[in-house]
């Protein structure tokens, strides 16, 4: 009734207030009469159109303002129920071992239950040794047992935080150690206890098939990538420029030394040609610049064929009506470059996504690797590296394929729409081979279907 | 604390307060609040209570502590600037700290009294209390601190921070190289998952102060005087680099030497807010001549533009040595290969020195020439002023506030049972 009244523009009788006209109270008020809908010239992107043409034919102000309706609308959501009391409350944590009574704000209804806060309270399990375990198992030239025993203080103290643990080590008691020289010792006596005590009470075994695995801590590696890493993070501006500098130098002398190589062996074909007396007129210039024949230049060509080919193919699918945008996967699989030529680099960079990738392509291929429950940053040992490269470009593939997919089917099921507007009483059938719900029963794989500008593996066989 | 799907946020507050003591000023305020509710010059005037000056001034209401009765042979503490600014003959001002620690602890009970009485204004065996620390504090002074709130203030928990750590949290990390430029010093520190590197650890006494002591260097050979606002009765205005016209007010005789010439650095110090700015890259005459200039008005009412010496007047914070550029580096260096990749993505400013305008932007420029082109690095620093100054408080309010620290206080009943021995276990 209200809206009718509204529509002819006939003053409503004034309402008495509710809790309804509070909250929704502006939206029956407001109705705008829309004027006709301004076609949209051909060609015109919608954006454009947008900004000439809205609802209320009002032109666009040329300032930004903050005087359109945004802040009157309500938001607020009123209550009409009793507001639920809180009160200054005692609690006990029972991740405190002393019972200490603290105060906090909490509702009144909420019954008592355990600090929830508690369940944070997670521990490292360090072993522990008597005395006679260590003067059976655990002896060593190199520790004394008040040494050893305050390194095992610290662990507990520092949650194996062995970086934390080396700085805060009692150097007024006991000698100077490496961070690798703790490490060392702990995990060692780690495994001595673990072999003889019975019960697996530490995170440093694992249970593999029923068999006890202890880690084992291989300090000398240590020791040496640690020292690799420190010459290198060390290294001076000057070190490096010169390290550049000689590598460069290098590559030149190995320019000119093929350039030598070269021009011999042209100069013995040509001494060669000149004993048989067939002096064909072929410049040596040949060499440099490829003739079109040659295959790698074909097959761009070929390349660029395909792709003109390509465009055609859809253009002349497109429907009078309404323009199929194209859908083409443009870009697949990410191509990870080689390390440039800095001289010695970590590993781990060859793991560091190319600066091509997007932020949000970076969030979805990380959101994916989380869904398989893979690190977002693997040790990047050699084959660690290539397997989780690969992993990515094919990832970061199949979510192009997905979104591409779905642009597909949007255009479709709109194409149908259109159809059965146009065309009342009918209904479109689409053959069920383009349909998506058949892609999983028949084992067509995506590729034939949707066309892809490269193929993966040719993206992977260049990392 | 916890929503309606059973998730669990982080917050549970206890009603804890957290103080932040550093030279400059002590910084007091409730847990779970985003600044502290009082800014204390971190000085207390010591004099005879006998007496009134002037009649502008009121009868002393709480804002002064009493030692004893009322009689003249009393001293009296005044604290806080409504008591401290004003002229009064025979009060020495006195400060309690020492090389970032506390030294004078007669003094610094007088500043908590104060502190509870008319910042808190609540009882405070009702709050835990959170302490910021140096990080190059001794065990000493640790447990005094300790001694001294629980058992004078009868406090229900404690706990001591390092103030690096704070600063990180405060910035939302665990893991950073923190920079924190105070009035008397500017130290870098390691922190990495809440734990302040204490070996590593680089400071210098190139802070604030250093500023406020090169500002007056420069006026003095401007031969622009600094008259001390208190002295001045009235003034006329002038133009632009007129001589001065002012009259005097009579002040009462024997202000006493310490008391003036904190007024006059609490004067310096306004003027090194108002002008220094720190130049990009290292001073040049020419760009620094080219930034327009900024004017200031003395309190005789002599006024100037004030152009390429503000940029010369920060250079001294970066030109030597020990240049907070340089402690970072130093501090770097000396942690563990394994460590510095994370700590140089993760350089955190604090403290009142970042808060000269560009100082920040001048770190971050000397850092990128100077840190290993190896590492990735990024610098940061809280965007408001008073976000940095109060970094360290503004982290230990966090702490403070979050539900998993609970269980980390030291208890008055741990106190009771294990004595100071817990504070070395318990807060690293
Ligand atoms: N807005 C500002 N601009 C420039 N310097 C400032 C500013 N605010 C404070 N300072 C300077 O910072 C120093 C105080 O820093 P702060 O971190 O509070 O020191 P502390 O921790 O030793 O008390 C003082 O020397 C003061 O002059």
């Amino acid at each position: 009734m209200a809206d009718i009244l509204d529509i002819l523009d006939i003053e409503q009788p004034a309402t008495e207030i509710s809790r309804d006209s509070i909250i929704h109270g502006d939206k029956n008020k407001k109705k705008y009469v829309t004027a006709k809908a301004v076609k949209r010239p051909e060609g015109m992107h919608r954006e454009v159109f947008a900004l000439l043409y809205n609802d209320n034919k009002e032109l666009p102000p040329l300032l930004p303002t903050d005087t359109g309706k945004a802040y009157k609308q309500t938001k607020a959501r009123l209550g009409m129920r009793k507001v639920r009391k809180w009160v200054w409350a005692p609690f006990t944590n029972p991740a405190r071992k002393d019972n200490a009574v603290f105060h906090h704000w909490k509702r009144a209804s909420d019954e008592a239950k355990e600090y929830p806060f508690a369940q944070f309270n997670k521990q490292v399990s360090i072993p522990s040794y008597s005395e006679s375990e260590y003067n059976q198992y655990l002896k060593s030239e190199d520790w004394s047992q008040a040494e050893t025993d305050h390194l095992m203080d610290l662990c507990q103290r520092f949650d194996l935080r062995f970086i934390v643990i080396h700085d805060r080590w009692d150097r007024a008691a006991f000698r100077d150690r490496s961070v690798e020289d703790l490490k060392e010792r702990y995990y060692n006596i780690c495994s001595i206890l673990s072999k003889v005590k019975t019960n697996p009470w530490s995170n440093t075994v694992t249970m593999v098939n029923g068999e006890k695995r202890v880690y084992h801590y291989d300090a000398e590696h240590e020791r040496k990538r640690k020292e690799q890493l420190r010459r290198l993070f060390d290294r001076t501006q000057e070190q490096i420029d010169e390290e550049q500098m000689l590598l460069a130098e290098l590559k030149k002398i190995e320019a000119r030394k093929r350039e030598r190589e070269r021009k011999t062996q042209d100069l013995q074909k040509l001494i060669s040609r000149a004993d048989s007396g067939t002096i064909t007129p072929s410049t040596p210039t040949n060499h440099n610049t490829e003739p079109p024949g040659t295959p790698s230049s074909m097959a761009a060509n070929m390349r660029r064929h395909d792709r003109k080919l390509h465009k055609k193919k859809i253009t002349t699918q497109q429907r009078p009506m309404r323009a199929v945008e194209n859908v083409t996967v443009e870009w697949s699989g990410i191509k990870f470059p080689e390390a440039r030529g800095t001289g010695v680099w970590l590993r781990s960079q060859r793991m560091k996504l190319p600066p091509g990738v997007g932020q949000r392509k970076t969030k979805a291929i990380e959101q994916e690797l989380r869904l398989m429950n893979i690190d977002i940053a693997p040790t990047p040992t050699e084959p660690i590296c290539k397997h989780f490269n690969e992993l990515r470009s094919d990832l970061a593939l199949s979510i192009d394929l997905k979104n591409a997919l779905a642009s597909c089917e949007f255009e479709l099921q709109a194409l149908r729409h259109q159809y059965e507007a146009l065309n009342p009483g009918k209904t479109l059938t689409i053959p069920a081979s383009i349909c998506n719900t058949s892609v999983d029963s028949d084992s067509k794989p995506v590729g034939e279907i949707i066309d892809v500008v490269g193929s993966p593996g040719a993206m992977n066989t260049t990392i | 604390m916890s929503g309606p799907n059973g998730m669990l946020y982080g917050g549970d507050e206890i009603g804890a307060l957290v103080f932040d003591p550093g030279h400059h000023s002590l910084r007091v305020g409730y847990a779970q609040e985003d600044t502290p509710k009082a800014d204390i010059p971190a000085v207390v005037g010591v004099g005879p209570a006998t007496h009134i000056p002037n009649s502008e001034e009121k009868v002393p209401d709480g804002n002064i502590t009493q030692t004893g009765s009322k009689t003249g042979s009393e001293l009296r503490h005044y604290i806080d600037v409504t008591e401290l600014h004003v002229p009064r003959p025979g009060m020495e001002v006195q400060t309690y700290m020492k090389d970032g620690q506390v030294d004078n602890w007669d003094l610094f009970e007088k500043m908590l009294d104060y502190c509870y009485s008319k910042v808190i204004r609540s009882p405070s065996e009702h709050h835990p209390v959170l302490f910021t620390e140096a990080v190059w504090a001794t065990r000493p002074v640790r447990e005094k601190l300790a001694e001294l709130i629980f058992e004078k203030y009868q406090a229900p928990a404690f706990f001591l921070v390092k103030n690096a750590v704070l600063v990180a949290f405060a910035n939302g990390k665990s893991t950073a190289l923190v920079i924190d430029a105070g009035a008397t010093q500017t130290s870098a520190v390691p922190v990495i998952d809440g734990y302040a590197l204490v070996s590593a650890a680089a400071r210098s006494a190139l802070g604030g102060d250093h500023l406020v002591a090169q500002a007056k260097l420069m006026l003095n050979a401007a031969h622009i005087q600094m008259l001390p606002i208190y002295s001045i009765q009235s003034k006329e205005v002038i133009r632009e680099r007129e001589r001065a016209r002012y009259t005097l007010k009579s002040l009462p005789a024997g202000l006493t030497q310490s008391w003036q010439q904190y007024m006059l650095k609490r004067q310096y110090e306004d003027f090194c807010h108002c002008i220094a700015q720190v130049s990009e890259s290292a001073y040049d005459e020419r760009t620094a001549a080219s930034v327009p200039g900024v004017h200031y008005e003395f309190p005789g009412g002599y006024h100037q533009d004030f152009g390429p010496e503000r940029f010369k007047l920060t250079e001294t914070l970066f030109e030597s040595s020990l240049a907070a550029p340089h402690l970072a580096c130093a501090a770097a260096a000396a942690c563990d290969a394994d460590a510095r990749p994370a700590l140089w993505a993760g350089v955190v400013c604090g403290g009142g020195g970042a808060c000269v305008t560009g100082w920040a932007e001048r770190v971050a420029r000397d850092l990128a020439a100077r840190a290993p082109s190896s590492h990735r690095l990024k610098s940061h620093a809280a965007a408001s002023l008073a976000e940095r100054r109060f970094a360290a408080w503004i982290g230990g309010s966090i702490l403070a506030s979050i539900g998993s620290f609970q269980q980390m206080w030291i208890s008055s009943q741990e106190y009771d049972e294990g004595g100071k021995g817990h504070l070395e276990r318990k807060c690293p």
